[in-house]
């Protein structure tokens, strides 16, 4: 199979996510979003290594794995806490950083 | 001989360092700042005593710093930094004498660190390290105006601090843009001054860089449109740092364009020659009108200060053998004049708690000692014939007119200039009735005369004598000017 | 012998100064007599003595001391020369001051500061022998500079006063003025001989090396200097108000040496004056002008120092239309008997202010004629002289002066001159008729005067008698041994005898005119000018030229400084930086809305800033392809 389909793949699973990241406020879906970003690169590095015939990328993309998994558990409990605090998943509703006015 | 220059850096450094270490009392502190100002007087007297005006830079000590990136620990004195380097060392014994019954321990230790600091920046070769040691003086500057200064202290220091950093800012590109143009010729890193002295740039570059080191020193100067901490700073820095400011600091900002702009840039200055001497004889009179109505003393004497500076810069670009000697003399002479004058300035805020003219007035009649010594000091930074500011405004004036007859006609202002106000100001201040407001005054004391006398007499020797002085840097005036001159020749 | 004549009196006004400064308030009146008046006095017999050498045909004396200053070709040594012209100064300036110092002790001896005063006054000599002894223009320029301060000191000497103090910064900041014309032309001068030795010698051997247009311009900016010490138009409005200083200062500084040193910097430069005559006539037609200008103020003046100040700067008009038409001699020579007869009449114009309890106006005096014969007698003699009557001595100097004006063919300054001179025997007489003969206003109880200030008023009273004698013409009987003796490169005068006689009686005759005139007016009964019309008030307030400078110069000036302070400074250079460290603040301001705290608002800025990278990397940089 081409690599050229993984590929394009890659994009259409990227721009999703970039796309929930951006488009919607609930935090769990903003998580899932982040996470299938970052499955798309993953899948980017599994293919380079196979179309490279290097060891490197698939190395890489295991490691990757294992933080995604280490991730989420940090990422969960944070959304959990952040939900005790403000009673909301809203991201709009999060707004702690921002900087106040001079 | 080389170790000498490196004791005289660091000893006030060090004795700042070890006394903070064993905490020592005010009087254990006092002790030991007075006694490391002393050790670097002696000390340069070795030097001085060692020193061969005919042999360039001498006491040279090279020693690797951060050997990969070039930079180097590279120390050397020649006539110019023997100069101020003297100044430096002559002022500070006075100076502790000055602050004796100072309490507060910050006084000290600030002062001993900014004598590290300028000694430093005078002494160093090596690009990075003059960097730091000019960042360095800067630090004690902003403690003594925004910890123990007065009126708007701390905005007055944080004015002072930005300006002379945007300076540097710029300065430290050219720095590292000159090194880097020097590792692209010779394929290793290297900031030693005899080193990129070797370096051909094209006229444009040259232009660019030089304007990043001139735009620093301009506003250390400062030269007219550049002054604005100028004024604030002096009028809120407590004395020992209004008489560092004035006698040091801002001379070094013509030693830097002098051992930097001319030592890399020698052609491209002559470029900039006109503008600059078109800014400095606007800023001679500038100031001059200015201080005519300045109410407060430290202030009307900063406007004093800009302008005589202004005159050196003028000196010192007219590029020739009288006026670079002037130039170089009045260096000295204003800086002995002007410490005397802050330091009478200095006594009469002691005194009378204000240093406002209106508030002052009569003081002729109660002290005549000090009426003495404030006036010697006001007209010798009017440059009064017998004092050393004469000679070196006659030289000024002869090179001026020696470049062209209008700049000499606008720097011959220089003997009316400061006339007016300084005479109005005495009248204002020694003379007439006494002010009711005033307290009483008794007479300078055993102390504080100590501390002027000996200003006054070395501003008379240089006044009656400056043979004996020029010899020292004669030779070295003639070297580099040849040495541009040549240049200017082979690079039109 | 002539370092030591410099050098003495600057070190016995140290020696005074640092005795009076550390204990001012201790009278030491014997010290501080003994070596205040002892050291003038010591040196005019060593200058008697070196006079006498020269008189006798030795050639100048040199010294050179040690090397000033030497950079490049500026040499500059500590030089000291005699030659015939300077030993003329040297030796009138060293007698006459030694008589004043005297004088001084009794003028001053009530006073506070006694010490200080003869510290200033040692140093206003030291000065003034440095001034014309030097050698080169620079040791010169520091004399005359040095002098001006002694002047500033001594006239501000009641520094309690501030009019005091303001006359003294009015003197020493208009001498300023005049100095920086003179250090123009020194620096000129220097430059364009540049590579020749820099004394007054050599000078004048290569002065032919410079092209006619600089050597205006020097002649122009070295009399610009002399404007100012010698108080000519339009420089001379600090020298009645430096009348504030004591009387003993007024007749040794400001009558008999100090503002002399104008007309004798000329006669000094007189090799360079030579060859440029249009800038002498120049320098002629100021005098004459300044003649007449202050003489007519004089008529009108009640003060009896300002009516002996304007009469100096009227006598001083007269010398520079000599050195100005190129009588160097007559000059010279005039400053010479000026100096007796115009120390005399400031000498007893102390005495009698003394006397009056400082009383200054003269109509308030009267009648003094009877109470102090001594001093009516000697001051008699003085306006005489200073009259032109012969033979006193002003007769045979400004007969000198207004000959060869005449005989140079310039009228007007010749007519300026005898006019001048009637009004000259005008307002003397009309000082001494009102002071001694009119009838007193009130009764006064005098105070006593000191033997020392009454015995040097004969010494100069016979001075004032006979000095005239020494440059007699060929027409009066002499041989002109002033003139002879000094040697400058004067014009020749092509007069016939009969006419020198009819000059000479025309100035007799108009000289005793002016005493009649004044006979008339003020000896029997004696008013104080009042302000009746216009003339009259144009004249008693000195033609408004302080009120003018006032407005020309310090108004503008005060009005500039405040412009800078309050607009410039400020509004447009610190306007400057301050707005640029708002417009900072401002864009940090602007910037910080991105920081929203909203999630996805981040996530769009990263989006488009990797987007716009990965397009530069692209597109621009061409990574890929």
């Amino acid at each position: 199979m081409s690599a050229h389909l993984f590929f394009l793949l890659v994009a259409l699973l990227f721009s999703i996510g970039l796309v929930g990241v951006i488009s919607r406020r609930n935090l769990f879906v903003v998580y899932m979003s982040v996470e299938l970003m970052l499955s798309a690169i993953t899948l980017l590095f599994a293919t380079l290594s196979q179309t490279l015939n290097s060891a490197n990328a698939s190395v890489m993309s295991l490691l990757t794995i294992a933080i995604i998994a280490a991730e989420a558990a940090l990422f969960l409990a944070m959304i959990i806490h952040l939900y005790r605090i403000n009673r909301t998943l809203d991201s709009e509703q999060c707004t702690s950083l921002k900087q106040e006015a001079l | 001989m080389s170790y000498l220059l490196t004791l005289i850096i660091f000893t006030p450094l060090f004795s700042a360092i070890i006394l903070g270490l064993i905490q020592a009392q005010t009087r254990l502190l006092r002790a030991g700042a007075i006694v490391s100002s002393l050790i670097t007087l002696c000390l340069t007297l070795l030097v001085l005593y060692h020193f061969d005006p005919a042999g360039g830079m001498q006491m040279v000590t090279f020693l690797p710093w951060i050997e990969s990136s070039g930079m180097h620990y590279y120390v050397g004195v020649d006539a110019l930094s023997l100069v101020i380097l003297l100044l430096i060392t002559i002022l500070m014994p006075p100076l502790y004498l000055y602050m004796f019954k100072e309490r507060r321990k910050g006084y000290w230790y600030n002062m001993m660190l900014l004598q590290t600091g300028v000694t430093g920046a005078v002494l160093s070769l090596d690009l990075v390290l003059f960097y730091l040691f000019w960042e360095t003086m800067l630090l004690p500057i902003f403690i003594m105006i925004g910890k123990y200064g007065n009126g708007m202290r701390q905005y007055n220091a944080m004015k002072i601090v930005l300006m002379t950093i945007l300076g540097s800012m710029t300065m430290l590109f050219s720095i590292l843009y000159i090194g880097y143009v020097y590792f692209e010729t010779y394929g290793h890193w290297s900031f030693a001054l005899s080193d990129l002295t070797t370096l051909q740039f094209n006229a444009e570059t040259s232009i660019w860089l030089s304007a990043g080191f001139l735009f620093a020193f301009v506003i250390k100067i400062p030269l007219v449109g550049f002054h604005t901490w100028m004024a604030p700073a002096y009028g809120s820095a407590p004395t020992p740092a209004v008489v560092i400011l004035s006698a040091i600091m801002a001379k070094l900002g013509i030693y830097g364009i002098w051992r930097f702009g001319y030592g890399l840039f020698e052609n491209t200055l002559t470029y900039y020659a006109p503008t600059i001497i078109l800014l400095a004889l606007i800023g001679l009179l500038y100031y001059a009108i200015r201080a005519i109505t300045e109410e407060n003393l430290r202030k009307m004497f900063a406007y004093s200060s800009g302008s005589h500076l202004s005159l050196i810069a003028l000196g010192l670009f007219l590029e020739n053998q009288y006026a670079w000697s002037g130039s170089l003399y009045f260096i000295a002479t204003h800086a002995l004049a002007s410490a005397g004058i802050f330091f009478m300035i200095g006594l009469t805020y002691k005194h009378f708690k204000t240093v406002h003219i209106s508030e002052l007035g009569g003081i002729a009649q109660q002290a005549p000692l000090f009426t003495f010594f404030f006036a010697f000091f006001a007209l010798s930074i009017a440059g009064l014939p017998g004092t050393g500011g004469f000679v070196a405004e006659l030289l000024i004036i002869i090179g001026a007119f020696k470049y062209s007859i209008y700049v000499g006609v606008f720097s011959a202002l220089s003997v009316l200039s400061a006339m007016i106000y300084i005479f109005w100001m005495l009248q204002r201040t020694l003379f007439g009735a006494p002010n009711e407001e005033c307290p009483s005054y008794q007479d300078l004391n055993k102390r504080e005369l100590l501390i002027v006398v000996p200003l006054v007499i070395l501003l008379l020797i240089t006044g009656l004598a400056p043979s004996l002085f020029t010899p020292l840097f004669e030779p070295y005036v003639q070297e580099t000017l040849q040495l541009i001159t040549t240049a200017v020749g082979v690079h039109p | 012998m002539l370092s030591i004549i410099v050098i003495l009196p600057f070190i016995s006004a140290l020696f005074l100064g640092i005795l009076y400064l550390s204990n001012p308030t201790k009278k030491r009146y014997k010290l501080y007599t003994l070596i205040g008046s002892g050291v003038p006095t010591v040196i005019a017999f060593i200058s008697f003595g070196l006079f006498f050498k020269l008189f006798n045909g030795a050639p100048s004396l040199h010294e050179d001391l040690f090397n000033w200053i030497a950079i490049g070709d500026f040499e500059i040594p500590v030089a000291f020369t005699l030659d015939r012209l300077s030993s003329i100064m040297l030796v009138f300036i060293s007698g006459i001051g030694a008589l004043i110092h005297i004088y001084a002790t009794g003028y001053m001896r009530d006073e506070e500061g006694y010490g200080k005063f003869f510290s200033y006054f040692n140093f206003f000599m030291g000065a003034m022998f440095l001034l014309i002894l030097a050698n080169n223009p620079i040791m010169m320029f520091i004399g005359w500079e040095l002098v001006g301060l002694a002047s500033y000191l001594l006239i501000g000497f009641y520094h309690q006063d501030h009019d005091n103090i303001t006359a003294a910064n009015k003197a020493f900041i208009l001498n300023r003025v005049g100095d920086f014309g003179f250090i123009m032309g020194i620096a000129l001068l220097f430059i364009s001989l540049e590579g020749t030795a820099f004394t007054f010698d050599a000078i004048a051997l290569n002065i032919h090396n410079i092209d006619l247009q600089t050597l205006t311009w020097i002649g122009i900016l070295l009399f610009i200097g002399a404007m100012g010490k010698s108080a000519q138009i339009p420089l001379y409005v600090w020298l009645p108000d430096a009348m504030a200083g004591p009387t003993p200062v007024s007749a040794l500084i400001h009558a008999a040496t100090m503002v002399t040193a104008g007309v004798y910097m000329v006669a000094r430069y007189s090799f360079l004056y030579v060859e440029i005559p249009q800038v002498g006539l120049f320098i002629a037609y100021i005098g004459a002008f300044s003649a007449l200008f202050a003489a007519i103020i004089a008529t009108y003046q009640s003060d009896i120092k300002k009516i002996l100040a304007y009469s100096t700067m009227s006598q001083l008009g007269y010398m520079f239309i000599a050195v100005g038409l190129g009588a160097y001699s007559s000059g010279v020579f005039h400053v010479f008997t000026h100096a007796f007869f115009k120390a005399l009449l400031f000498m007893g114009a102390g005495a009698v202010i003394i006397a009056l309890h400082h009383e200054q106006n003269i109509f308030k005096m009267g009648g003094l004629k009877k109470q102090l014969p001594l001093v009516y007698v000697t001051m008699f003699v003085a306006t005489l002289a200073i009259s032109g009557i012969a033979p006193f001595a002003g007769f045979f100097s400004k007969d000198a002066i207004l000959a060869s004006a005449f005989a140079s063919e310039h009228y007007l300054i010749w007519g300026i001159g005898s006019f001048t001179a009637f009004l000259t025997a005008f307002y003397m007489f009309r000082l001494l008729f009102t002071v001694f003969i009119a009838p007193a206003s009130s009764e006064n109880k005098l105070h006593s005067l000191p033997k020392s200030m009454t015995w040097p008023l004969v010494v100069l009273a016979i001075g004032s008698a006979t000095a005239g004698f020494l440059g007699r013409n060929e027409a009066y009987g002499g041989e002109n041994w002033m003139g002879h003796f000094l040697a400058l490169p004067d014009m020749v005068i092509h007069l016939s005898h009969k006419s020198e006689y009819l000059l000479g009686g025309l100035n007799m005759l108009l000289g005793l005119s002016g005493m009649f005139l004044a006979y008339k007016m003020f000896a029997i009964k004696s008013e104080a000018p009042q302000e009746r019309h216009f003339f009259n008030r144009l004249v008693i307030n000195k033609f408004y030229v302080d009120t003018l400078y006032t407005r020309i110069f310090v108004q503008p000036l005060l009005l500039l400084s405040h412009l800078i302070a309050n607009v410039i400074d400020p509004k447009l250079f610190d306007g400057i930086i301050t707005t640029l460290s708002q417009g900072y603040l401002l864009v940090g301001r602007q910037f910080s809305r991105l920081q929203s705290g909203k999630v996805r608002l981040y996530a769009i800025q990263i989006l488009v800033g990797i987007s716009l990278m990965s397009y530069y990397m692209l597109f621009k940089l061409g990574v890929l392809g």
